[in-house]
């Protein structure tokens, strides 16, 4: 038991480390630049046309935003709003606060990448596991290796733009940006979940298929060093037959090192996936960082990587206390030796 | 995509001398190959860039809209504005290969002396180290990139290469520090620290050598991803404004609307060139990792 609450501890200060640091650059790095963090609103009056009584505006958002004091107590003030979940407000939409503009964010991001990391992650992995398990029994199935490796190996936001030129150019099957027809309500109508799921077949065509060829890869190869084993012997020599040993044995053995994968790869699903949201213009965190670049809205940059970071650690975590339990060969004290 | 090498293969591995690490490669085709077809990026890349002079880079210095032509300037097309596909090509594959060659030599030397570190002496340096690994592991490192350069508007293609690199160390030195745990507990390692070995001595002499391939391995990992991350730095506005790379020039493309005007061109020219760098880049991968796990190489 001792080693278990270690492990636990262990985790906890790897979670509770990564948000810190986390805050703590998100908070100092708007404010290494040399000048006034300011000078983004500056800029955005400037670029409005309106430079009269722009002192005193400034002058008045320093206190209103505590820049008049000293980093410390800055800082302290910044943690104390945090905590509260107070993110501040948007420079470019003033009246919207942070948290507003996330939370019309998050439902299409979290959708979308629910979505597709699901048919991914199946079809992947039921593919690669057939191929793995036939082997050089059908050359069919072995043909989609090579096509795999090419899939992985491209990088996300390619297969985007030629898709995206392909089908919504080329052959205009499909609406080619945004979430849904401009101009519809969102509602709960048959008619309005169908614009939706047209607007988000492109996006989520390229992101399944990227990920594909890297869970077709992975199931591929554990199915292949499972077949080796000592059980699978035993299985055939029972003479059990062949879809049973393949589904009850080798798939269901594999199933676990690779939702293993799944849950470590979730930082890198989500960052590919704010490049391919930023191609559509699909309306999501990607996007929505995308046009707080452009308009130098720095609380809503901080705000959505805070989110998102905090999000990444919290399931971290949740999964490193979790794996144990599911999977008794892997021991509490095992991830120290790592 | 979890773009990372599994690199838990601790099978016992022969001493690896130079002369042989030289002659496998050199007969390994897949490393040949994408060698060659790096090198040859790179080079006639910097033969065509220094043939046309930097004039050549300016805006209007041909007919705009034009598409893929027969010679000169105008032999890929011109964008809305004038400038030549061909000349920003000749100055984006050497940046591009530039911001590779900077993050993965900065990631792999730091990672692989904090890994050595880790795993050799162990203790409470390995125990710091591993939560510090453990932390840069967990951040989506792109978001963090995101910030900074939204901050630093305006930067080089080496600052941002230094940047990209600063976040790439974890990776090489959890893998690094798992290797150096499993080799220390061989006997040759046993009998060099008997016959009164420093620590930096076994870590040089011992360690080393067989690391190196396998770090070669990792360094193109590292290259790999940093001009992918650059890429998307780009594509998302946040690269370099001054410098071309090949993401720059998709961005540009993209933000003048290439797509709708089908000039196809203008954003698949460098798509390709990323595509074929990528490919090259994989080759020479595998054929390290060859070299690194000899059991891969009965397998291929």
């Amino acid at each position: 038991m001792a080693t278990f609450w270690r492990y636990v501890l262990e985790r906890l200060i790897i979670c509770v480390a990564t948000v810190a640091i986390s805050v703590t650059v998100v908070f100092f790095a708007p404010r290494m630049v040399p000048g006034d963090p300011l000078g983004a609103i500056t800029i955005k009056l400037a670029q409005m046309g309106g430079n009269r009584g722009a002192d005193a505006l400034i002058a008045a958002y320093k206190i209103r935003f505590g820049l008049d004091k000293s980093m410390g107590e800055q800082y302290v003030a910044y943690l104390r709003q945090l905590a509260q979940g107070d993110l501040g407000y948007s420079i470019s939409s003033f009246p919207s606060t942070v948290g507003d503009l996330l939370a019309q964010a998050i439902p299409w991001t979290i959708g979308l990448m629910l979505v597709t990391t699901l048919i991914s992650w199946t079809l992947g992995s039921i593919l690669g596991g057939l191929v793995g398990w036939t082997g050089a029994r059908s050359p069919a199935l072995q043909a989609l290796v090579p096509v795999a490796l090419v899939l992985y190996t491209i990088p996300y936001y390619i297969l985007a733009i030629v898709l995206s030129f392909l089908l919504a150019y080329v052959f205009p099957l499909l609406p080619r940006t945004g979430a849904f027809t401009l101009g519809t309500q969102p509602t709960l109508t048959l008619g309005f979940a169908l614009d939706v799921a047209q607007h988000a077949a492109l996006p989520a065509l390229s992101i399944v298929l990227v990920s594909l060829g890297w869970w077709f890869l992975s199931m591929r190869s554990l199915v292949v060093s499972i077949k080796g084993e000592d059980f699978m012997t035993w299985a055939e020599a029972k003479g059990l037959p062949r879809p049973r040993i393949f589904w009850g044995y080798a798939f269901r053995n594999a199933l676990l090192p690779q939702a293993t994968g799944l849950a470590l790869s979730l930082g890198h699903i989500i960052g590919g996936q704010l490049v391919t949201e930023t191609i559509f213009g699909y309306p999501g965190l990607g996007y929505l960082i995308f046009n707080s670049i452009k308009s130098l809205d720095f609380p809503v940059i901080q705000g959505s990587i805070l989110l998102i970071i905090l999000s990444v650690a919290i399931i971290n975590f949740v999964m490193d206390l979790v794996y144990p339990l599911i999977d008794p060969r892997i021991r509490y004290g095992a991830a120290g030796r790592a | 995509m979890a773009g990372a090498i599994p690199f838990d293969e601790l099978a016992p591995r022969p001493i690896v001398e130079a002369h042989t690490v030289g002659h496998i490669l050199s007969t390994n085709r897949k490393f040949v190959v994408g060698s060659v077809i790096f090198v040859g990026l790179l080079l006639s890349a910097l033969a065509i860039g220094r043939a046309l002079g930097p004039e050549a880079l300016r805006t209007g210095i041909v007919p705009a809209k034009q598409g893929v032509g027969t010679a000169g300037l105008l032999l890929l097309g011109s964008t809305t504005l004038g400038q030549s596909i061909l000349a920003q090509l000749t100055q984006a594959i050497p940046n591009s290969m530039m911001v590779g060659l900077v993050a993965a030599t900065i990631g792999t030397l730091v990672g692989g002396l904090l890994g050595l570190l880790s795993g050799y002496f162990g203790g409470k340096v390995d125990a710091v180290l591993r939560v510090l690994i453990d932390v840069f592991l967990a951040v989506p490192s792109l978001l963090f990139l995101i910030l900074i350069a939204a901050v630093l508007r305006g930067l080089g293609v080496p600052a941002i290469a230094a940047i990209i690199g600063a976040f790439a160390w974890a990776w090489p030195a959890r893998a690094v520090r798992a290797q150096v745990l499993s080799l220390k507990e061989r006997p040759f390692v046993q009998v060099g620290m008997l016959s009164g070995l420093s620590g930096i001595e076994i870590v040089w002499g011992e360690l080393m050598p067989l690391l190196l391939p396998w770090l070669g391995a990792n360094f193109i990992n590292a290259f790999i991803s940093a001009v992918l991350t650059e890429s998307g730095l780009s594509i998302l506005g946040l690269g370099s404004q001054r410098d071309m790379t090949l993401g720059q020039m998709i961005f540009w493309a993209l933000n003048y609307g290439a797509l709708l005007q089908n000039m196809w061109w203008w954003w698949f020219i460098p798509v390709l060139t990323l595509i074929v760098l990528f490919l090259a880049l994989y080759l020479v991968h595998l054929g390290l990792d060859e070299v690194a796990n000899p059991r891969l190489r009965t397998q291929a």
